[in-house]
């Protein structure tokens, strides 16, 4: 095996960047992400029109196939497909992401929880872990984004989506992590801990947890990809935010017309098939640097 | 045994009281109905004040709608028809999918997903884990829409919706046009599920390979053929039948966004028609199946996990 | 040099790997006799392991013999046929592994596993197939064997386990069987049991054995001759008695001292540095970054195997002049 560097310490994490700045797949998928990502900064300011603009309308160009002046096409309403992509980037990201935070952060707290302590506490949230596994989420999901957005008098909004989707989608983390914690508990470093006389939430947040951020991280960038496909899917079924331009609304609004309008379709599909991609390879290089199998 | 079956009920409560207190939220069902329809059929909306028992506190509604429920009566939906007798044909239209797309995912799946692992870093390797993370990068649906634009419109070859031809059958002959329409829908879920199907098996079998049973087994002069399926994927495969199992579960629960592409009048696409026009008894009672359907999958699962590893017995 | 069961020349496997080619088997050559009992000694990464696969020509991908011969009953085992090397495995050549948590198929039962093998190389029904187990588990000194059977692995304790195995291993009476480390992951009351068992049936069955292990105890106790592996080549080769009282090589004397000892006091000797990469091993003579007595040449050059005196060789360039201590044991 190759002797570890001599010239300082190396901890966990830059072995694991090493690892991961040579995992081919891992550095492709970071590069999609950043791409992105650099897209919902600045694209914004360099689209041709602004959000849910019908201006093309106004020049004629309602339903055109792409061309220079509209790469993707425009819909027919009007709307200019390329603009909109672009726009809606930020928004998938930020449900993406948000909704990936949010459930890692429900999800380490219950499945800490759950695994550090024993008895009816554990119990309880195991089985609420499990119960909250089961569901059938995207049609609970789907349910409640309708009735809130009739009842929510400004609208759906990304933010109630973001909170909906989380609600169903921190049961996956919250085993991971219960199964992590139940691993690390009975190490050593738990015991001298103990011994030493930090208390509970102490050896919980300052022992435990950091020791089982590796496999927490890698799930909650596939996450990442998780919620932006169902955000899609949300939006697409017409359940989302119909002022709010993402890739789903896109194929919504391009559905009825897929036989005359392909490209309104096809450019939004390809912009989620590529950002999805984008971070599932990105888990993937992470979970090689992280969790390493070495061979012989 | 007896415990798993007993854990089915918290769920199932779980998702009731859910989908009961949803369908609430505005005070009680009927004003959420009213909410969505602009015209509601007076002699429905009275049928379903009776069924909600809309003039008893909260608790008692959930209880009697519980019992309902169990009874089997779901209610009317807001169109007037009962909406237990409808969910039965849509159930089997939704299963249809969904069990041939399952079959032929697993049986597609697993052995390209052995071949990947045997032949790890060759091209064919990297090809077929290029195709499969793609697969999963994908809406599904979008893919359906896709394949629909290219299929259906540039070439005529396959019908774009239903499960059956409304007008002509396609191809000839009624069971033809069955096969027509499932082509399409089950090539798009067939394709997704593959995708995870082939990662898992790759995985798992790359783990197991690398393992001294197997060397062991070699060395006693095992065939290859008996070694790869009768000792490595005999262990490889219970971990992929648990996934294979909750992904099942889960593409139930995504039927809505499949069905609605094809238009299949499934449970999915009723779902949605349902939901958007917030026809909540028809939407309350698809729920309550489908997530029936989902434990029932759930419980074959563990069923067969338990059957296959003999460190895992059914207690 | 005929007479000999199995011969290997010059045998060097490689893995070839995303990060580059490990030379894990970088030059072996050994022999085993009939009846005889050989060790291979060595460090864990000195190619002793991969040296078995070879024999049996089960390496593992991405690893592949590149060179040498290998002579087994006078035939060349590189030269067979995947089909004739399938006969030969499990019957005529077999072998133990270290761990028999995993080296025992955790979803069969030991019946299941045992008969297999039986089966396939000898032509008897499935009763009989199962009669032979249950009389090989009470050979190995399994008590109730027709109860163990029937059990799963994770049910056996480990030393029972690997009692399974070697009822397995030697479930054809092969004439050659290769142990790879058979004791080290038993506790230490099993272990001597184990290598009790082990000289017993080697009597019995008039098997040849090649040990594998880095226990030079192991090695006292068992075999007549001794090869001394290093980084994937050879240092030294002699008889037993000779490795231990007139140690010639200054790894072999680094593993002598590396071993406690009850009688004399004396300060335990641990050998410096770390297994060399494989990858890109260090010029001239592997062991010389951690030999005490490395000199100029150390580096330079890579030492050839020299016999010393009939039946023992070293590849060092220091040997004539080095007094080197060895064992009174």
């Amino acid at each position: 095996m190759n002797a570890m560097s001599n010239r300082r310490g190396a901890n966990q994490w830059a072995v694991a960047w090493r690892r991961f700045r040579r995992n081919k797949s891992g550095i492709i998928g970071g590069v999609i992400v950043l791409f992105f990502i650099t897209i919902a900064i600045v694209g914004p300011y360099l689209a041709p029109y602004p959000p849910r603009s019908y201006a093309p309308l106004y020049q004629g160009d309602a339903g055109q196939p792409p061309s220079l002046k509209h790469p993707f096409g425009v819909e027919e309403s009007g709307i200019d497909v390329f603009s909109e992509v672009i726009d809606g980037t930020r928004n998938d990201l930020y449900v993406g992401l948000a909704a990936s935070l949010l459930t890692t952060l429900i999800g380490i707290a219950i499945g800490a929880f759950a695994g550090y302590f024993e008895g009816i506490v554990s119990e309880v949230l195991l089985g609420l872990t499990q119960i909250f596994f089961v569901f059938p989420a995207l049609l609970l999901i789907l349910l409640f984004a309708r009735v809130f957005s009739i009842l929510v008098f400004k609208g759906l909004g990304l933010t109630l989506i973001v909170l909906i989707l989380s609600f169903f989608g921190w049961s996956g983390i919250s085993f991971i992590v219960r199964g992590e914690t139940l691993r690390v508990k009975q190490m050593e470093f738990v015991q001298a801990a103990r011994s030493l006389g930090a208390g509970s939430m102490r050896i919980l947040f300052r022992h435990i947890v950091p020791n089982i951020l590796s496999p927490v991280i890698v799930i909650a960038t596939l996450g990442i990809a998780g919620f932006i496909l169902t955000e899609v899917a949300v939006s697409f079924l017409g359940f989302g935010d119909a002022n709010t331009p993402t890739w789903g609304l896109l194929l919504n609004e391009g559905f009825p017309y897929i036989r005359t309008e392909w490209w309104v379709s096809l450019f939004p599909g390809l912009a989620v098939v590529l950002c999805v991609l984008g971070f599932n390879l990105m888990g993937d290089g992470l979970s090689d640097a992280l969790n390493p199998r070495l061979r012989e | 045994m007896i415990r798993r079956l007993l854990f089915m009920i918290p769920v199932f409560l779980g998702v009731a009281i859910l989908t009961f207190l949803i369908g609430n939220a505005a005070g009680n069902p009927i004003n959420l109905i009213r909410l969505g329809l602009r015209n509601p059929n007076p002699a429905v909306l009275d049928a379903l004040r009776r069924y909600y028992h809309l003039d008893v506190p909260v608790y008692e509604r959930f209880v009697f709608w519980l019992w309902d429920l169990m009874h089997g009566n779901l209610g009317v939906s807001i169109s007037g028809r009962p909406v237990a007798s409808q969910i039965w044909s849509w159930a089997w239209t939704t299963m249809e999918l969904q069990i041939i797309s399952l079959f032929l995912a697993i049986g597609i799946g697993i052995p390209i997903g052995i071949y990947s692992a045997k032949n790890q870093y060759s091209k064919a390797d990297y090809v077929i884990t290029s195709v499969a993370v793609f697969g999963f990068s994908m809406p599904t649906f979008w893919l359906g829409i896709i394949l629909i634009i290219i299929f259906s419109y540039d070439l005529g070859w396959l019908p774009s919706s239903g499960a059956a031809g409304i007008s002509f059958a396609w191809w000839g002959n009624p069971v033809l046009d069955q096969i027509a329409h499932l082509i399409l829908p089950v090539a798009v879920l067939t394709y997704v599920g593959l995708a995870t199907i082939v990662r898992l098996v790759r995985a798992n079998m790359l783990d197991v390979l690398r393992q001294d049973y197997i060397l062991a087994a070699r060395a006693s002069g095992l065939s290859d053929r008996r070694v790869t399926y009768r000792y490595a994927l005999r262990n490889a495969i219970s971990p992929i039948v648990t996934i294979i199992g909750l992904g099942f579960g889960a593409s139930l629960a995504g039927a809505p966004a499949t069905e609605t592409t094809f238009s299949w009048p499934g449970l999915g696409y009723a779902f949605t028609q349902a939901a958007s026009n917030l026809d909540i008894p028809l939407v309350q009672g698809i729920t309550i199946v489908i997530t029936i359907m989902v434990l029932i999958a759930n419980l074959v699962t563990d069923i067969v996990y338990a059957t296959l590893d003999p460190r895992v017995r059914i207690d | 040099m005929t007479g000999k069961l199995l011969e290997v020349s010059n045998l060097r496997t490689y893995f070839y790997t995303e990060a580059g080619v490990v030379k894990a088997v970088d030059g072996i050559s050994m022999d085993v006799g009939k009846s005889e009992t050989v060790g291979l000694v060595g460090e864990s990464g000195s190619g002793k392991s991969v040296t078995a696969q070879s024999i049996l020509r089960i390496v593992p991908p991405p690893g592949r013999i590149v060179e040498g011969s290998i002579k087994f009953q006078e035939a060349d085992i590189l030269q067979k046929s995947e089909e004739e090397m399938r006969m030969l495995r499990g019957s005529k050549i077999s072998v133990i592994f270290q761990d028999p948590s995993s080296s025992l198929n955790p979803v069969y039962t030991v019946e299941k596993q045992l008969t297999d093998i039986i089966t396939l190389h000898q032509h008897v029904n499935k009763r009989e197939a199962i009669q032979k187990a249950e009389s090989l588990l009470t050979r190995v000194g399994i008590s109730e064997s027709k109860k163990r059977l029937r059990a799963y692995p994770h049910e056996l304790s480990g030393g029972m386990k690997q009692r399974v195995a070697i009822a397995r291993a030697l479930s054809c009476e092969p004439s050659l069987l290769l142990a790879d480390e058979p004791t080290t992951s038993l506790d230490v009351t099993i272990q001597a049991q184990v290598l009790e068992l082990l000289k017993e049936l080697q009597a019995e069955y008039e098997m040849s054995m090649v040990m594998i292990t880095h226990d030079m105890g192991i090695v006292a106790d068992l075999t007549s001759r001794v090869t001394v592996a290093y980084a994937g080549k050879v240092m030294e080769v002699a008889d037993t008695r000779s490795v231990f009282t007139d140690p010639k090589h200054p790894y072999t004397e680094a593993l002598l001292k590396a071993v406690p000892s009850i009688r004399r006091t004396r300060v335990l000797e641990v050998i410096p540095g770390n297994i060399p990469n494989l990858i890109e091993p260090p010029s001239g003579c592997v062991f010389h970054p951690r030999c005490k007595y490395a000199k100029e040449i150390c580096s330079r050059e890579v030492p050839a195997l020299e016999e010393v005196e009939v039946g023992h060789s070293v590849a060092c360039h220091l040997w004539r002049e080095l007094r080197l201590e060895g064992r009174a044991t």
